[in-house]
């Protein structure tokens, strides 16, 4: 209380600490905008950030990294992962070794994009790209499948609700 | 062996504890609840100190011990790694050794998440490895059978597997081989590992060296819910552990219990899971219209009590009904119908073993057969009909029980037993001649100085034994006479909880007899008062009465007489003849052209109940996920039938049918009253050969349905067993083809000949791929049969019922 009452101080002092207040209005003014246009104008992320949905990553000669060993579901603190495994052909194998993922599925209602399950693919399968765009028009299509995760994530813009999408 | 061992003081880390002699010091650390790591140790297995994982310091002592090899002595001072650096470092050190050759792959391995080694390496181990070499590499996983893969990478040597094979089920199949650290387990060339106990190696490996070819990357620990269980498929009650994924059963898994399985189940248990989730199960109530239709159950209910109103009805069960669902049957049978028509059987004992049987419980147990000096069992293939109980059988006589089997077949006991054969349905005269002590210096005089003179002995009937009338009467008066203990041991797992329950024709629940006035008040008492005193028909007599159309609406639960009765040409026109037919299953199989209702039963799996084992014990099996579509566990649809008839059963929970149960169950005496045994029943030969069937553990079973990697390992197609000198008679030649032929029907078989069989009888498997056996059969296991030789199995092959030509074969 008695901090307040020496606030009030003189009339002077009021007034500069009011004239202190207007100058950084004015300053703030004409500063640029910090805020982002977004979806009418799209800023592309840093290009190592990994913030935005999974992606299953392949060798080099095409096979798949991943071998199912539902590691990333495990961690998942969301229960957003399904994994089933299944057996390699050893004619046509989908990744080296024994084991594959027959089936792999991402849900992003639930997923959280913690990253844990990054930390916990021990092939380096899993990762998190830059593609931060997450809507979607029906519960289904926020199930991302094996060949959805397969694949290199949209281009910005293109998600429903952004100018393309 | 019955004297208490002295107890036995000693300190571990600085508790006191105090154990009998003899206990291992890895045991008396558990009763503590101090955990000491270990690999090889197994508490039904004898320790070997393999692993080297579980050192301890001993005070006094200059090195480490394995705890799992070292008995307790007074006085002992032992420090775990808890309180010994010594210790502890032995075991990181160890840890560490285990873990050179360790492929490490446990992302891929169905283990991982589970793994006894990834557990103990998290706890107790180095955590880092110096080894950076590279590691042994071997092809994997090489496939030991249909069932058991190896990767002999990830094995750490601890010997359980090979220990299980060498001790337990003693067929070794597997054995250690080579040393060092080329030493791996190996098979014969050539050889599969045919042993129906192999899916126990693949849960006691401590890590993923064998693993399970029906759960090959499918499913992780936390991926499944999983309930506490009983095995439906025989009456051995083995607990097991379900495991769900997705609504789906993809595992089954032993738990331990020391009173009934041990650690163990057998490979039908294991890998027969499927049946509830194949593609015949039928989940919606169907009703016949145009043909049959999907409908409510109310609708199905109540057109069925409709047909019933005033009609003349039957049930039939076999023996897959949880203990509720039979006692419901019971009441339903005769409170609301009104009629003593009603069995679960299909051999049919009678006679004083059976009562006593349905009236008490736990006379004999799984303890008593391991602890018997001696153990007669007769008309019973354990290994294949109870498969466990022969694992016990096996445990009692490594403690040193003289084992004998009458039969007409010879048994996997035969390493640990000395077997009579005897032609079927002659049983009782052997087990007669054993009473009267044998003529002097044959080899029934011999078994009846050993069982007589043996601690503790125990007889175990089967179901072959009712072949004769009064075969298991003289069974009993045997053990009688010998002091021994007595269990008639029925197949399936339902079979006794039916007897107990009353689904009999004859006896009511607690084996209380109808026609006794006395013991039908009991049961008048809780249910009211009966309509008939009389006793019904038995399975046999209802299908002949419905062949007759004697009988209006038959009930068909969880029973396919076309396959289930030993006569099948009966079954056939039973079917054909009686009015309706009201199928309530999981299936409808062959029995679709018949039914006219379906009510679509939970499978045992789906349901809260108890199941009874062959000693009578009734354990409690859980439900792991719900009931699919709009199947209902039996008893809620007999107590639904029964509403709609207008005589409600008066249990709206299994809680309040659990209370009347036990109730009606508490065990009962029986007065034993003398059985008489016609001596001039010994039957006299006059049929060339006597053919016998029952059914072996791997069949074309309802309940094996989908167990495709299970068939493949274990399951032999249809074959007939004749001795060498009847094949020499017959000109019948291994490996060649013949005709058999009895008064129901013909089959073409491919011929074993074996010293295993009695001379004088074939043996033919009720179920195998090729044949249902019960085309042969008229009412009976046993048949007379003429046998002749085919040659090549040439033209003839075919024709007449359930034919199985060469050309099927190949």
């Amino acid at each position: 209380m008695s901090a307040r009452r020496e606030d009030r101080g003189t009339v002077s002092g009021g007034f500069g600490a009011t004239l202190k207040g207007l100058a950084t209005v004015f300053r703030q003014v004409f500063r640029a905008d910090v805020t982002e246009e977004y979806p009418r104008r799209i800023q592309p992320p840093p290009p190592r950030s990994h913030i935005g949905r999974h992606r299953l990553n392949r060798h080099e000669d095409g096979l798949e990294k991943c071998i199912g060993c539902e590691l990333c579901a495990f961690a998942c603190p969301a229960d957003a992962i399904w994994v089933v495994g299944a057996d390699n052909d050893p004619e046509h194998p989908v990744s080296p070794g024994e084991r594959y993922a027959k089936d792999y599925q991402i849900n992003y209602l639930r997923c959280i994009m913690c990253g844990m399950c990054v930390e916990a693919c021990p092939t380096r399968a899993l990762t998190l790209t830059s593609a931060y765009e997450m809507s979607f028009l029906t519960r289904e299509d926020a199930i991302l499948t094996k060949d959805q995760l397969l694949e290199p994530p949209a281009p910005l813009g293109t998600a429903p609700g952004t100018e393309e999408g | 062996m019955s004297v208490e061992p002295e107890p036995v003081t000693l300190t571990i880390d600085g508790k006191e504890v105090t154990v009998p002699t003899g206990t291992l010091v890895i045991r008396a650390a558990e009763q503590l609840g101090i955990e000491i790591p270990r690999f090889c140790d197994h508490p039904f297995l004898d320790p070997v100190g393999a692993c080297r994982q579980c050192y301890v310091e001993i005070e006094g002592q200059r090195k480490l011990f394995t705890a799992c090899t070292t008995e307790v002595a007074a006085g002992m001072v032992v420090h775990t790694q808890n309180t010994s650096e010594l210790a502890h470092e032995g075991q990181v050190a160890n840890l560490e050794f285990l873990l050179i050759n360790h492929p490490l792959d446990c992302p891929i391995c169905d283990r991982g998440g589970e793994c006894p080694l990834q557990d103990q390496t998290m706890a107790f181990g180095p955590g880092e490895s110096r080894y950076i070499e590279p590691k042994r590499v071997y092809r994997k996983p090489i496939p030991l059978s249909p069932l058991v893969l190896l990767d002999r990478e990830r094995c750490v040597l601890c010997a359980r597997c090979t220990r299980f094979c060498d001790q337990i089920s003693g067929d070794r199949f597997i054995e250690m081989f080579a040393r060092g650290a080329g030493q791996q387990v190996a098979i014969a060339a050539g050889e599969d590992f045919r042993s129906p106990f192999s899916g126990n190696t693949i849960q006691i490996c401590p890590v993923g060296a064998l693993t399970a070819s029906t759960y090959r990357f499918v499913a992780r620990p936390f991926d499944v819910h999983v309930a506490d269980g009983i095995c439906g498929h025989c009456s051995a009650g083995c607990n097991v552990r379900v495991d769900v994924r997705r609504g789906e059963v993809v595992r089954v898994l032993a738990r331990d219990n020391a009173e009934v399985n041990d650690a163990w189940i057998c490979d039908k248990g294991r890998f027969a899971f499927r049946a509830a989730d194949g593609p015949g199960r039928v989940t919606t109530p169907l009703i016949r219209e145009r043909g049959l239709e999907p409908a409510s159950f109310d609708e199905v209910l109540g057109r069925v009590a409709e047909w019933s109103r005033g009609a003349r009805v039957a049930f039939l069960t076999g023996g897959r009904l949880a203990d509720e669902d039979a006692f419901a049957l019971s009441k339903l049978a005769r409170v609301a119908f009104g009629t003593n028509d009603l069995d679960h059987r299909r051999a049919f004992h009678g006679g004083l073993a059976e009562e006593l049987e349905a009236a008490s419980a736990l006379r004999v147990t799984y303890r008593d057969v391991e602890r018997a000096g001696a153990i007669l069992v007769v008309g019973l293939d354990a290994e294949q009909e109870v498969p466990i109980l022969h694992l016990r059988i096996r445990k009692a006589a490594r403690r040193g029980a003289r084992v004998f089997v009458v039969h007409s077949r010879e048994t996997r006991l035969s390493d640990v037993a000395e077997h009579l054969l005897c032609r079927p349905g002659q049983e009782g005269a052997v087990l007669e001649r054993l009473i009267e002590g044998g003529a002097a210096g044959s080899d029934e005089e011999r078994v009846a100085r050993a069982l007589r003179t043996a601690e503790g002995a125990v007889v175990l009937a089967g179901s072959l034994l009712a072949e004769h009338p009064l075969a298991t009467d003289v069974a009993l008066r045997l053990s009688r006479r010998l002091g021994a203990g007595f269990a008639l041991v029925p197949r399936r797992a339902g079979d006794r909880g039916a007897l107990r329950a009353g689904v009999h024709p004859a006896l009511l629940p607690g084996g209380r007899r109808l026609a006794v006035a006395s013991e039908r008040a009991e049961v008048e008492a809780v249910w009211g008062e009966l309509r008939s005193s009389e006793p019904g028909r038995n399975g046999r007599e209802i299908l002949e009465a419905c062949a007759r159309r004697e009988i209006d609406v038959l009930f068909l639960v969880g029973v396919d007489p076309l396959r289930d009765v030993p006569d099948a040409a009966l079954a056939r026109r039973a079917l054909e003849n009686v009015p309706v037919k009201v199928v309530q299953s999981l299936e409808l199989g062959e029995l679709e052209p018949y039914a006219d209702a379906f009510l679509p039963a939970a499978a045992l799996h789906e349901r809260e109940g108890h199941l009874t084992t062959w000693e009578g014990r009734s354990q409690r099996t859980r439900p792991v996920r719900a009931p699919a579509g709009l199947s209902r566990p039996d008893w809620e649809i007999f107590a639904g039938l029964a509403e709609a008839v207008g005589a409600p059963l008066g249990f709206g929970s299994v809680e309040e049918l659990r209370e009347e149960m036990e109730a009606l169950l508490a065990p009962r005496e029986v007065s034993e009253r003398p059985t008489a045994w016609v001596g001039a029943g010994v039957p006299q030969w006059l049929d060339e050969v006597t053919l016998f069937t029952y059914p072996l553990l791997v069949d074309e079973g309802r309940l094996s349905e989908g167990a495709s990697e299970l068939k493949a390992a274990l399951e032999e197609p249809a074959f007939v067993e004749v001795h060498p000198e009847d094949a020499e008679r017959l000109h019948l030649a291994d490996g060649g083809w013949a005709r058999v032929r009895t008064g129901a029907g013909e089959a073409t078989l491919p011929v074993r000949v074996s010293s295993r069989v009695a001379q004088g009888s074939v043996f033919v498997p009720f179920n195998q791929p090729g044949l249902e056996a019960n085309r042969l059969l008229s009412g009976r296991f046993t048949a007379a049969a003429t046998l002749e030789a085919v040659p090549g199995g040439g033209e003839g092959a075919r024709g007449g019922e359930g034919i199985a030509g060469p050309e099927a074969k190949t």
